[in-house]
């Protein structure tokens, strides 16, 4: 095998192997001299099967974690197209406005606490910082509320961290479900006030595709402010209101219950997102563990052949020495 | 549900309309029968857990988990 790994078997074997000539030989040649110039001559053997192996286990591991990320992303993503169908009804009910302005903006920033999944979580931090400075005059103040711990983190070190509010963790210790998210929104509504709340998170579009969105829920204080001026919302008063209840009651509730469907479809999505980025990072990362170690496995054969070589050539002319 | 009153009761005792739908929620499954039961409240488990922040810094967080409000 290599050279220096067998110099140093030839040393500890020679007793024991048979006296084969060969063996004999070379050992006879060997001197100190020799051993430190072909040290310099021929990279480390040692090092570079080392290195092999360790690149072998990584790529195992990322192999690992991309089935992982697969089958959870069928899971969830099963979840995500079926909870599509809660905001939609109410989009088409309250309409979607980005572009209201209000007094007090809350930014949710959807993150996943785990990291190894591409850049969903920059993406999501980066939008959310964006929403800030759009919203960013005077008069009006954006806050943050944070899911996730990759969005803490980031949204900690910028200049922002003032004006985080309120950072949940830990979401996906179950799999998601409406509770869960509801008893979420449920906090957030009691923690925080707001005009106008703006869910920040990926949606998902394929494995490869995710499309950073921003869904807005309106208080309903401001929900009527504006049906009343008009415009998308202006059509809410054609719509009859049963029983005793008034229509801020209505739309109260209904804000509510929009801002936990809203938010649970958004959960999910970024879960989906997440997943389907972990694959895809964990694919490509396996595919270049491959690359490195086909580069390492050339370079260590090229080694191996120099050092035989030249070990070839030792033998030839000591034996022409010896018969000259 | 609600009486003629200005604000229906569970209002009035500080919940807002998604605790109310949860409890109401939760109501339904109990009234499952028994294999789908216990299924569906498995599903639906809770937790997760929260900190609030004041002038960048976190407080302790505390965990909610289980309670199904």
């Amino acid at each position: 095998m290599a050279m220096a790994a067998l110099r140093r078997e030839s040393r500890r074997l020679t007793s024991i192997v048979s006296p084969n000539p060969i063996n004999v030989l070379r050992s006879s040649l060997l001197s100190s001299e020799e051993q430190t110039s072909a040290g310099v001559r021929c990279i480390s053997t040692q090092i570079v099967r080392n290195r092999m192996k360790s690149i072998k286990n990584i790529q195992k591991i990322t192999k690992a974690m991309k089935m992982v990320a697969a089958s959870k992303l069928r899971q969830v993503q099963t979840k995500t197209e079926n909870s599509r169908g809660l905001w939609q009804p109410f989009t088409a009910l309250l309409g979607d406005t980005p572009s209201v302005s209000v007094k007090k903006n809350v930014v949710i920033a959807i993150s996943s606490d785990k990291g190894l999944c591409g850049g969903i979580n920059t993406t999501s931090v980066k939008v959310s910082r964006g929403v800030k400075k759009l919203n960013d005059d005077p008069e009006s103040e954006t806050k943050f509320v944070i899911l996730g711990e990759k969005a803490k983190v980031q949204l900690i070190r910028g200049d922002s961290r003032k004006d985080i509010e309120l950072c949940m963790t830990e979401l996906q210790k179950n799999p998601l479900n409406f509770t869960q998210v509801s008893a979420l929104a449920d906090d957030i509504l009691k923690s925080v006030q707001f005009d106008a709340l703006r869910i920040v998170f990926n949606k998902f579009g394929s494995v490869v595709s995710f499309v950073p969105t921003v869904a807005t829920i309106l208080s309903p204080e401001i929900v009527e402010r504006e049906s009343e001026a008009g415009g998308t919302l202006g059509e809410l008063d054609s719509y009859e209101i049963e029983g005793g209840e008034t229509k801020s009651e209505i739309l109260q509730n209904l804000a509510e219950f929009q801002f936990s469907c809203v938010l649970y479809n958004a959960v999910l999505e970024n879960a989906c997102s997440e997943q389907g980025a972990r694959m895809s990072a964990m694919d490509s990362s396996s595919r270049n563990a491959g690359e490195v170690l086909d580069r390492l496995t050339l370079t260590y054969n090229r080694t191996r052949q120099a050092s035989i070589t030249t070990e070839l050539i030792e033998i030839i002319s000591g034996a022409s020495a010896l018969e000259g | 549900m609600s009486s003629s009153a200005a604000v229906p009761f569970w209002r009035a005792a500080g919940m807002t309309y998604i605790s109310y739908s949860n409890i109401c929620a939760n109501l339904v499954r109990n009234c499952l029968k028994e294999p789908f039961k216990s299924e569906a409240i498995a599903r639906e488990k809770v937790h997760y857990s929260l900190a609030k922040f004041e002038n960048g810094k976190s407080l302790k967080p505390t965990v909610r988990s289980n309670d199904q409000e």
